[in-house]
């Protein structure tokens, strides 16, 4: 009796797992192949014939290629600047010990529990007081925002793993702290910082609820015109915009990979914990 | 190293980015939420002071909106909890292909980014998907109440379980795996080992990953919005719309001040459980 | 002139004295080891000669100048860490050449010097190599030779050897001790371990809680230690607790333990009841089966029974309970003899020269083992 409940709860286990598995991967392979589908209207799955007709549509879609062409912008400008901001940071919670070091630390890494909704609008209020209504300005604003955490740890979990001996070297062979800096710690950084980087880049591109409090017709982002297109028409020009979206992260996320090592980042914390 | 003159200044712009991007305008937030709202008015009266928006949530008609989102939040968080486990235990403890396959697949999951996901499951659960036959075989009418909560709780679930899967890959990796296997030598069954020792010491980790996604779910946004139809509303979405429909932006302050609350005091309770772990037993 | 010299050097952490008024003075050209357990504060003083700690009080000179206020790039010190700090992202070419980067050698002169100094090391033909293609011996000696190549006043080791295995250890052991013969830098030597010290440098300070407990050559510190922390630190040690009763010619006492075991020790400070702790290093003993044999020599002899014997491949040790009560460890060479069982009767047998006798310091008698309180054999 014991070895027929142990089997049986050794084989739940596995279905939980291939349920799982199934529950995780069928919308997304549905998506993707229903963007292949040959058909005018939205039909029924699976598509009986296949096409590229809602890709094209997708790329000569005016609408759809602006969009794309402001998240790009945004996301660059937006990742640059929260690199620079969080590598500064970084840099300086990892060498200086002063008091309220892990105050300040805590607060850097604060807005990850803000939810994106707030970020947006309170960013939008701010902004609106100080009279700065230009969409790009106001997205790329609130973009840095939510991204510099993530800047910060990558780059801060890149400087922790340089050994105290590499700059206590440098010094005992007669360079000075600030050379020691440039030509020690931050090279050996290099892959946090570009790993923060290209994690902000993915997070900015993909960002939906502060886009939404914050654009203006002509900066609108790709989210938001996909957003847009689901709630006037909602057809599979859609599909294809969404695999094209998958497909950008996906670039990135190999980048990630091959710079920094994915066990790191999910060690360095995306997912705020 | 103490701090030298140009550390300050660094540390000064640092300062001043985050207190331009984030502090004032959060405190905007705050002091936006005791304006009088009149209706027709982009933003509150400036100069006012009331707590009326505040009053407001109390009331049965939006403190409904409340209740849902903590309802299908938890829901979503208590059934991805149950799923999660059994993928973060085979991640930790696996060896092999499949294992990296499933890290893979739960990372891929985790970058797919909100919008996609919302779109997938509006297209697999919507008219062209599953929705009519699961509608049919739950009896219920394809646009009811309980099957939109249900792909709420599914959509959400995408988004939740790599997350929690994820983080308790790290908790499990922290339980020798020598104790399970122990436990079998000395005469318990598989199941009783892993629920007695593995889960039972993994209990703070388990409860820190409940926190985690129960903090997400409730503060999320598009999934609600795409997958709910207007039928379900996430306070979130509630903040939207009184944004963007009504312009009542006190009224939606009051609401964002709520949630950012409420997912401090989320976050602060992770913080606690966790670091409870560290005091001498 | 000293190439360094401590005076008075005191070093506090919080509520730790890590360095407690040391002084020393180290000639040029000397090798010293900083000899001591862990937290010892030999590497504090390490640090605080290298210019990464600043004293509290005292002061530290290298090559006569009074270092105080000097970062460690303004010093002229060469440090090999414990786990050698390579520059990963740097050639083993480009490790060398950084200190003279540092101090503005011409472009054109580096890559002959840094040639040079790999030969001494004997890694020619290495330069292109990344520190992760190398071994631990090949690291240290990238280390040493980085260190050395900006010829400082003085070169500082930390824990040379203990990263290595066994066999390494030895093997580099020897090049090390070579290496600093010929390039005849002023070293110290920072360590926990007594046989890198005695093999390495020529004269041991022993450092214990942030105070010198004995310093000088290998052989005085291991043959003459001056406290029972120092004997006991440079090796195993069989003790015992007891009085001088009398002396039997000038320079030899007997003696008597607590458990009554009676013996002759050589002391030249000696008067007729005074307290002393006597330690017989276990190589010095021996042990005869045959209780007649032997019995017109001068050694002491001391009947006993073996409680167990351990065989090590090169040596054997024999444990035994002396009559008196007394457990001692006696350790011979491994000529092809073998072990005795338990219980067998033995008289165990040592030269009263080999008696090191110190004043009583009311510990107790350490078991040779060192700490561990082995449970009773039969």
């Amino acid at each position: 009796m014991t070895r027929l409940l142990d089997t049986a709860f050794v084989a739940l286990f596995g279905v939980v797992l291939v349920a799982a598995a199934v529950f995780l991967i069928v919308p997304i392979v549905m998506t993707v192949l229903m963007s292949f589908d040959g058909r005018e209207y939205l039909g029924r799955f699976p598509p009986p014939v296949l096409s590229l007709r809602w890709y094209t549509a997708f790329f000569f879609d005016s609408y759809y290629m602006v969009a794309l062409r402001n998240s790009a912008m945004v996301s660059t400008v937006a990742a640059t600047m929260a690199t620079v901001t969080g590598v500064t940071a970084a840099v300086l919670l990892d060498r200086y010990r002063f008091r309220g070091r892990e105050a300040l630390s805590a607060f850097f890494l604060s807005p990850l529990v803000v939810p994106t909704v707030v970020m947006g609008f309170s960013v939008l209020m701010f902004l609106s007081l100080l009279g700065l209504y230009d969409g790009f300005v106001r997205l790329i604003a609130g973009h840095i925002v939510i991204t510099v955490p993530y800047t910060i740890r990558t780059t801060l979990a890149s400087l922790v793993g340089i050994k105290r001996s590499l700059v206590e070297a440098a010094l005992s062979l007669g360079a000075d702290e600030r050379r020691a800096f440039r030509e020690i710690t931050l090279p050996l950084a290099k892959t946090g910082i570009v790993a923060g980087a290209v994690l902000a880049f993915a997070l900015s591109f993909e960002e939906v609820s502060v886009s939404l409090f914050l654009y203006d017709p002509p900066s609108t982002t790709l989210p938001v015109a996909i957003l847009g297109a689901m709630r006037s028409q909602f057809n599979l020009t859609l599909a294809s915009a969404s695999v094209v979206m998958m497909g950008v992260t996906a670039v990135l996320v190999l980048v990630l990979d091959r710079v920094f090592g994915l066990d790191r980042i999910i060690g360095a914390g995306i997912y705020r914990s | 190293m103490r701090l030298t003159r140009g550390a300050v200044l660094l540390l000064a712009t640092v300062l001043i980015v985050f207190l331009g991007l984030y502090v004032l305008p959060l405190a905007t937030l705050v002091r936006e939420s005791f304006k009088v709202y009149r209706s027709g008015r982009i933003g509150g009266l400036t100069g006012t002071f009331t707590l009326a928006n505040y009053a407001e949530l109390f009331t049965p008609a939006y403190a409904a909106y409340f209740l849902d989102t903590f309802r299908i939040g938890f829901i979503a968080t208590a059934l991805g909890l149950i799923a999660s486990y059994p993928i973060a235990h085979f991640v930790a403890r696996g060896r092999g292909r499949i294992r990296t396959l499933w890290i893979a697949l739960l990372v891929a999951m985790l970058f797919v980014g909100t919008l996609v996901r919302a779109y997938s499951f509006a297209l697999t659960f919507g008219p062209v998907g599953v929705l009519l036959p699961v509608s049919r075989f739950l009896g219920v009418s394809p646009n009811s109440l309980t099957l939109t909560e249900l792909v709420v709780i599914a959509g959400l679930l995408h988004y939740v379980i790599p997350l929690m899967a994820l983080t308790l890959v790290g908790t499990i990796h922290n339980v020798n795996p020598a104790l399970e296997q122990v436990a079998q030598s000395l005469g318990a069954p598989r199941w009783k080992a892993f629920f007695t020792i593995t889960v039972l010491l993994s209990g703070r980790g388990i409860l820190s990953a409940f926190l985690l996604g129960y903090a997400l779910t409730i503060s999320s946004f598009v999934i609600p919005m795409v997958l709910g139809k207007g039928i379900v509303l996430f306070a979130t979405n509630l903040i939207f719309n009184r944004f963007s429909e009504l312009a009542h932006y006190p009224g939606g302050a009051a609401i964002a001040v709520v949630m950012l609350l409420l997912s401090f005091l989320i976050i602060y309770g992770i913080v606690r459980v966790v670091s409870r772990r560290l005091e001498p037993a | 002139m000293s190439a360094v010299e401590l005076q008075d050097v005191v070093k506090r952490f919080g509520s730790v004295t890590a360095v407690d008024a040391l002084s020393f003075s180290v000639r040029p050209g000397q090798c010293v080891s900083l000899l001591g357990p862990s937290g010892c504060g030999k590497t504090t003083t390490l640090r605080l000669i290298a210019g990464f700690e600043a004293p509290d009080r005292g002061t530290v000179r290298i090559a006569g100048r009074d270092m105080a206020g000097r970062r460690p790039y303004e010093r002229s010190v060469g440090l090999v860490f414990q786990d050698y700090a390579l520059f990963p992202h740097m050639t083993v070419e480009e490790n060398v050449a950084y200190g003279m980067r540092q101090r503005g050698v011409a472009r054109g002169e580096i890559p002959d010097r840094v040639r040079r100094w790999l030969e001494q090391v004997r890694l020619v033909g290495f330069e292109r190599r990344r520190p992760s293609q190398l071994s631990g011996g090949e690291q240290q000696r990238v280390a040493l030779a980085r260190a050395l190549a900006i010829e400082p006043d003085v070169l500082l080791l930390d824990e040379p050897l203990s990263n290595l295995d066994a066999k390494l250890r030895q093997e580099l052991r020897l090049e090390l001790k070579a290496l600093l013969g010929s390039v005849r830098t002023t070293t110290i030597v920072v360590t926990h371990d007594q046989e890198e010290a005695i093999t390495l440098s020529e004269h041991v300070i022993i450092v214990n809680r942030g105070r010198i407990e004995q310093q000088g050559a290998p052989g005085d510190v291991y043959g003459r230690p001056r406290n029972r922390f120092v004997a006991e630190f440079m090796g195993r040690t069989n003790w015992f607790t007891g009085r001088l009763t009398q002396t039997t010619g000038p320079g030899r006492w007997r003696f008597e333990s607590e458990a009554k075991a009676v013996f002759t020790v050589a002391h030249d400070a000696g008067r007729e009841g005074l307290a002393v702790d006597v330690a017989v290093r276990p190589e010095r003993m021996g042990v005869e089966r045959d209780a007649a044999n032997g019995a017109a020599s001068a050694d002491n002899r001391l009947s006993g029974r073996i409680t167990v014997g351990e065989y090590l491949g090169a040596d054997l040790h024999h444990w035994v309970r002396l009559e008196s009560g007394e457990r001692v460890l006696v350790v011979e060479k491994n000529v092809g003899q073998s072990l005795d069982p338990a219980g067998t009767p033995v008289v165990v047998r040592f030269d009263p020269s080999g008696c090191i006798v110190l004043p009583a310091s009311g510990a107790a008698p350490a078991d040779p083992r060192g700490g561990h309180d082995r449970a009773e054999r039969p």
